[in-house]
């Protein structure tokens, strides 16, 4: 059944193909001007105005950039390049709905789709103010007008906001139709859920979202004359050696590594954790809980001894009792087929008791009328376990897991580090993505850019699988999904 | 209705077209220029500017110290207990001759080398340690610090006088002095350190080449089959030159293997710098790994060394009777003194590679230094303070020593710690604040045990005098710029960690395979970018200081 | 309202125990009991490694019972009580500043994203979500306490980074969803109560367990760290207890490996020894702490109650 209402309104759509005509990449937004007076202050010679333009869009302003070497630009560029992306994402978003509205018609569809029209030519608008506002901002700095913006960008900024303002009008009907209302009536109908939010926001500004910015260090070759901000900007150089490095085996032993970790662990956490749910004598109960806790305070430089007196070849405890038995000795140090084997172990043993607290605290929080319900319908341990504990378990667990998958690049550094250090044999098994990164930016004084691109890898890599995952959650049970 | 809206989107389309279309196509700015007519830019206000601002303080003038600065002087290492005393006792001085105070301030020991860079980035000192284990070449190269050169002259001639022109031209990177070194001349040549008591007992060779390093541990495997051997782990070879810490031995055949050479297994010999050649590439290499394969198989080491890093206590615990790879002077007089006190009649002695392939020299220039970190607010009193802290004799006791009567006495002319003498701990030991950038050789207190040190070093200054470039560290003072080959640089050294590693400890079944393994690896690798970028830099670099 | 009792699943008083719950309660016991010795084992080797001569272990290796009794490992350590004592202030301080603290905002916001009647709930559910996939690395975010807040050397730039973690957020909502049924506080927003009366009213007793574990959590967290005063004290006196163990350690190893660059005297620490029995001081209060928090684990909590 076809939603009429959209079918009728479907010509907003023609403004966002509009706006992606005039965002092609033939179509300069930026204009340099003023070219001799212009190269002579920033310092560019004749020789690298070859590979210079006279004008710029949004995707290729970053060449600008590099070529004339004018790091202060850099994050100001790649700010504008990622707003150039949201805006044509929201807006190619925003023409597909049109055509696919009314497939299920159900509901308020009206209201999302005007949600996607106004995300469309907000962000349009906001590209072309930004622009402006870099002009602005890079004449300043030069002190003088080398950049102009060109006619397009008028013209964009004009027709989004005109087209946004219309959206905006339709709404107000529409919302008035649903009883549906936005940010203004939410804040002031749930202002105390968002004054409960102020201190969370504060935090995550200052520790998270504020510091976030340097993610553009991984596209610059950081110098201290030029500072942080002003570095060269260099484009993808950064990124260069994770394609020397075999990174098809990096990221695999990673992956492999911590898909065992999460599967394995969550299992024998959710076991454990039940087990001592079940049992009856009290100070066993508490003590078995406290021990197993224990190695989680056991710091890896001290693990890494102990593991290397009981593994090591000449004297180490396995082998001594191996050659009391009169068995051959066995040589683990030289031997990568052991160790996938020995650092899960350490792996689960470290972190048992530690994850197990999660499932614990869950399963005392089931109602107990649940149980004796079931008991006195017969039910045995097994089947209380089965139809009681483990699907109150559920949520948690699939929690755990989803939270668990956005960190799937992210190594135990420590774990591997300690355990292996620089012993090259045993690198094919054990070589992960955060120990050869380890390893490369120590032979490297100046390699924030280096980190930080490799962490970029990691966060995206992370980042798809989730969105993946999340979506496929959200499809079958919206309870359980992340966000 | 979807035609409707296909016509009017191609229509729009069209008008868009129209509207852009003209005028918007960029061409490149050197036509553009071309076009123009103009044949030259004029390279006039961003680098100009510059230079004639710096040119304006020329001639030496008379500082302005009616206002008083507070610096930050950021060391390495823990702060001593009685910080806040001598500070103090120091800051008195300090205001009374250069209107300026310190504040001390520490890196400690966990997680220094990133926190010195922090520390360079926030731009929180002003004075701060610098050292080329700490990358002082590269950090200099990168604009870390001031320049000196001109504010030397300006500011503290006393200074510049004391140092020395050559010192401070060691510490010249790219043509700018960027650090004042100490001026106290110690010898951290490598060497091996092994154990007198039980050589002279199996009457043993002393162990000064390769064969008779074989020999003495050979020697001690017969009679003592349970005593270890070698404690050799891959600790001290993380850099780019050996893989596993064995390899150092073989610095009695050459003089440039371990930390004095080149680096991707180039090879210049002392005498002959900028002739470079290859050595991983040649079959002195395959010999060599068939030799430490050799000593793996008779058990010199463990099979698990490429784990092992438990091994600082290993000599001083009689668990090893020799060490080959990080062995300084210094080291041994530790050793000297921790047999002492373990009183089981056991003798360290000690052998530099030096004494038997001839070559050695003094650390270098810019193994202990001061810079003034880019960004300071007041560089030229930043300069006085290093000036006072370094020449004047009085400052610098109560900076190095702390304070007379409290922390330390002079008897005979050796420097004796009061409170280490009553039994308590030190709350300011000897240099408790870690500045080794401060040590001024004329003044120097010595220690009881610098009087055996001494005796190293003027015998090996002997030594010195002989080679081709007395008494000078040719290498060290390279700085290598591997913008252009970072890629292939981390792949190489990733590549070592995991072939040439397993080789240099003799772990490999088949040395000829292995070998041909590790080449082939090297060339995906790209060595020969890098190596060809690095010989060229370096040949420069010989060029420059006149070391052909 | 609710209240603890002391329930066990599996005992109770009217009905009496099956054959099939005997063997599983004989497995579960035997499970648990191998469980913790492979735990507890390495743990009763540090120990005892603690009390053991450093020359020893190096020599003999580690055992389970210490050979060559000694307390110069613990003498180390303890040379200026002084100093370790005031870690240990310091670090309790940042522990209950930061847990008290940061468990309350971590609880507000998990209300809040678990309110079905916020608008925004999944959009600040992702914001919070994203900060632990995406970060700016190590250095933007030392510059931002450092230099922007200006907060070097201040006991504020230690707690205040550890104040939240998504995870814990996350964790939190999930007990609130499970915990509080919508009809209970629907039927309650009914009545006229307002989002503060709820949360405390109700939501906060039935939590207990959530908020132990989240508790748990984040004082561990604090007191297992170290990083943040290696990057921002410039005093010892602000000094974590985990940092003071730490930096000690390092001191021995940077020092010796220091040494073959400068010439210095190295500090004679015994080196395996008081690693070993830095562990055991460092660890010992959360296990003299931990039964306190456990009793929320092993008993159960009675939602019944709520709902009547």
């Amino acid at each position: 059944m076809k939603n009429r209402w959209i079918s009728g309104n479907r010509w907003i759509s023609g403004i966002s193909a509009f706006i992606l005509i005039f965002s092609l990449p033939f179509m300069n937004w930026i204009k340099v001007v003023n070219l001799v007076s212009l190269f002579s202050r920033i310092g560019v010679t004749k020789e690298m105005a070859g590979d210079l333009l006279t004008g710029y869009s949004l995707y290729n302003l970053l060449s600008f950039v590099q070529y004339a070497n004018q790091g202060v630009l850099g994050l100001p560029a790649m700010v504008l390049l990622i707003l150039m992306a949201a805006a044509i994402y929201f807006n190619v978003a925003f023409i597909i709905r049109t055509f696919m509205a009314g497939r299920n018609g159900r509901g308020k569809g009206e209201l999302s789709y005007l949600a996607a029209a106004k995300c469309a030519f907000l962000f349009s608008f906001i590209t072309a103010l930004a622009t402006i506002a870099f002009v602005i901002f890079s004449n300043i700095r030069f002190k003088m007008t080398g950049f102009l913006p060109s006619a397009v960008v008028f013209i964009v900024l004009a027709i989004s906001l005109a087209a946004y303002i219309y959206i905006k009008i339709l709404e107000k009907k529409e919302r008035e139709k649903y009883r549906e209302h936005g940010l203004l009536v939410e804040l002031k109908r749930n202002w105390v859920l968002f004054v409960m939010l102020i201190p969370t926001f504060i935090y995550f500004m200052i520790n998270n979202y504020l510091p976030m910015l340097g993610v553009y260090f991984a596209f610059t070759s950081f110098n201290f004359r030029d500072g942080l901000w002003s570095s060269p900007f260099t484009g993808f150089k950064n990124f260069e050696f994770l394609i020397k490095a075999d990174l098809f085996r990096l990221t695999k032993n990673t992956v492999l590594y911590n898909v065992v970790f999460i599967g394995i662990g969550n299992v024998l956490q959710i076991i454990f954790a039940i087990l001592v749910s079940r049992v009856t004598v009290k100070w066993f109960k508490k003590t078995s809980q406290t021990l197993m806790f224990m190695p989680y305070f056991v710091s890896f430089v001290i693990l890494k001894v102990i593991v290397y007196n009981v593994f090591e070849y000449q004297y180490g405890l396995i082998n001594n009792i191996i050659t009391g038995f009169g068995g051959d000795r066995i040589d683990f140090y030289n031997t990568p087929s052991y160790w996938p084997f020995l650092i899960t172990f350490f792996y689960l043993w470290k972190n048992i008791g530690y994850g197990m607290v999660v499932y614990l605290a869950t399963i005392m929080g089931i109602d107990n009328e649940i149980y004796e319900a079931a008991r006195v319908d017969g039910a045995n341990d097994l089947q209380q376990i089965w139809y009681i504990t483990l699907p109150h378990i559920k949520p948690t667990f699939i929690i755990l897991l989803l939270y668990a998958l956005g960190s799937i690049m992210k190594g135990q550094f420590e774990l591997f580090y300690q355990l292996i250090g620089n012993n090259g044999v045993l690198f094919n098994a054990t070589d992960i993505f955060d120990t050869y990164v380890y390893r490369i930016t120590m032979t490297q004084p100046l390699s924030i850019g280096l980190g930080t691109a490799a962490g970029l890898y990691q966060s995206l890599f992370g980042f798809l699988i989730i969105v993946l995952v999340n979506y496929v959650v959200k499809k079958r049970n919206p309870e359980y999904a992340l966000f | 209705m979807k035609k409707k809206v296909l016509s009017m989107l191609l229509s729009m389309a069209m008008v868009a077209g129209v509207i852009t279309g003209c005028g918007s196509a960029a061409q490149s700015a050197a036509d553009q220029l071309e076009a123009e007519g103009v044949t030259e830019i004029p390279q006039t206000e961003a680098t100009t500017e510059a230079t004639t601002e710096e040119a304006a303080p020329a001639e030496a003038k008379e500082l302005d110290l009616s206002e008083q600065v507070d610096l930050v002087f950021y060391v390495m290492g823990d702060a001593p207990q009685d910080e806040e005393l001598v500070e103090a006792a120091l800051n008195e001085k300090l205001l009374e001759k250069c209107n300026a105070t310190v504040d001390m301030q520490f890196s400690t020991w966990t997680d220094f080398q990133q926190k010195y860079a922090n520390e360079i980035t926030a731009q929180s000192a002003d004075l701060i340690y610098i050292a080329n284990w700490l990358n002082y070449g590269q950090l200099a190269s990168s604009g870390a610090f001031e320049e000196l050169d001109e504010m030397l002259d300006s500011v503290a001639p006393e200074l510049k006088a004391t140092v020395g022109d050559g010192a401070l031209n060691m510490c010249k990177v790219d043509g700018k002095i960027y650090a004042v070194p100490n001026t106290w001349a110690e010898y951290v040549c490598n060497g091996v350190k092994y154990r007198e008591d039980l050589r002279a007992k199996y009457d043993l060779p002393v162990p000064d080449s390769l064969e008779n390093l074989e020999a003495y541990l050979l020697g001690i495997k017969e009679n003592e089959p349970n005593q270890g051997l070698l404690t050799v782990t891959t600790e001290e070879s993380q850099g780019l030159k050996t893989g596993f810490d064995a390899a150092w031995a073989l610095n009695f055949k050459y003089s440039w293997v371990a930390n004095n050479g080149l680096d991707y297994g180039l090879a210049a010999n002392y005498d002959t710098p900028t002739d470079v050649y290859d050595y991983w590439y040649s079959d002195d290499f395959v010999d060599d790994m068939k030799l430490m394969k050799k000593w793996a198989d008779l058990g010199f080491w463990s099979k698990s060394a490429l784990s092992d890093t438990n091994n600082s206590d290993a000599y001083k615990n009689g668990l090893c009777v020799a060490e080959v790879a990080g062995q300084n002077p210094n080291k041994q007089v530790t050793a000297i003194a921790d047999f002492e006190n373990a009183g089981q009649g056991w003798e360290s002695a000690y052998v530099a590679y030096g004494e038997t392939n001839g070559i050695i020299f003094p650390g270098h220039a810019t193994q202990n230094g001061t810079a003034i970190v880019r960004g300071c607010k007041n560089p030229e009193r930043a300069l006085l303070v290093l000036q006072t802290l370094l020449c004047d004799d009085e400052v610098n006791s109560i900076l190095q020593y702390g304070i007379k009567g409290t922390h330390y006495d002079v008897v005979d002319g050796i420097y004796k710690n009061l409170q280490e003498e009553a039994g308590e701990t030190p709350t300011f030991p000897y240099e408790g604040f870690n500045t080794w950038n401060i040590r001024n050789g004329e003044t120097k207190l010595p220690q009881k045990t610098d009087v055996a040190l001494q005796e190293m070093f003027d015998k090996y200054a002997v030594l010195g005098e002989k080679t081709k470039f007395p008494n000078v560290n040719i290498y060290d003072g390279f700085a290598e710029n591997y913008d252009s080959y970072s890629a292939e640089r981390s792949a190489v050294s990733n590549v070592m960690r995991q072939y040439l590693a397993p080789l240099e400890a003799g772990l490999v079944d088949d040395v000829d395979a292995a070998v041909d393994e590790f080449r082939n690896k090297m060339k995906e690798a790209g060595i020969d970018k890098c190596r060809e970028e690095y010989t060229k830099q370096w040949v420069a670099y010989c060029e420059e200081y006149d070391y052909k | 309202m609710a209240k603890d009792l002391d329930y066990e699943p599996s005992s109770p008083k009217t009905i009496k125990k099956s054959t099939g719950t005997k063997v599983f309660e004989a497995i579960a016991y035997i499970l648990l009991a191998i469980g913790s010795l492979v735990c507890v084992l390495p743990f009763i080797i540090i120990v005892s490694g603690s009390f053991t001569d450093n020359s020893t272990i190096l020599i003999k290796g580690y055992s389970l019972l210490p050979r060559d009794f000694t307390f110069s490992a613990y003498e180390t350590i303890f040379r200026s009580p002084k100093d370790i004592l005031q870690a240990y202030k310091m670090t309790f301080y940042y522990t209950i500043v930061g847990t008290g603290l940061g468990l309350m905002m971590i609880t507000l916001t998990g209300y809040v994203i678990s309110r079905k009647e916020f608008k925004y709930r999944n959009t600040v559910s992702f914001l919070i979500y994203f900060t632990s996939i995406f970060g700016g690395g190590m250095i933007p975010w030392y510059l931002m306490y450092a230099n922007v807040l200006n907060l070097k050397g201040s006991t504020l730039a230690i707690w205040f980074p550890a104040l939240m973690s998504p995870f814990l957020v996350i964790l939190m909502r999930t007990f609130i969803v499970g915990a509080v049924p919508d009809a209970i506080t629907e039927s309650a927003k009914i009545d006229g109560a307002g989002h503060f009366t709820i949360f405390f009213r109700i939501v906060l007793p039935v939590l207990k367990p959530g908020l132990a574990t989240v508790g748990l959590f984040l004082a561990l967290g604090y007191w297992n760290d170290w990083y943040r005063s290696s990057m921002f004290s410039t005093n010892s006196s602000t000094w974590q207890l985990q940092f003071y163990l730490y930096d000690l350690l390092n001191a021995t190893t940077a020092m010796k490996q220091m040494a073959s660059n400068v010439s210095m005297k190295t500090a004679d620490l015994p080196t395996e020894s008081v690693k070993l029995a830095m562990a055991v001081v460092a660890t010992g209060p959360v296990l003299l702490f931990y039964p306190f928090v456990q009793r929320f684990f092993v008993s159960g909590i009675t939602v019944g109650a709520v709902k009547g």
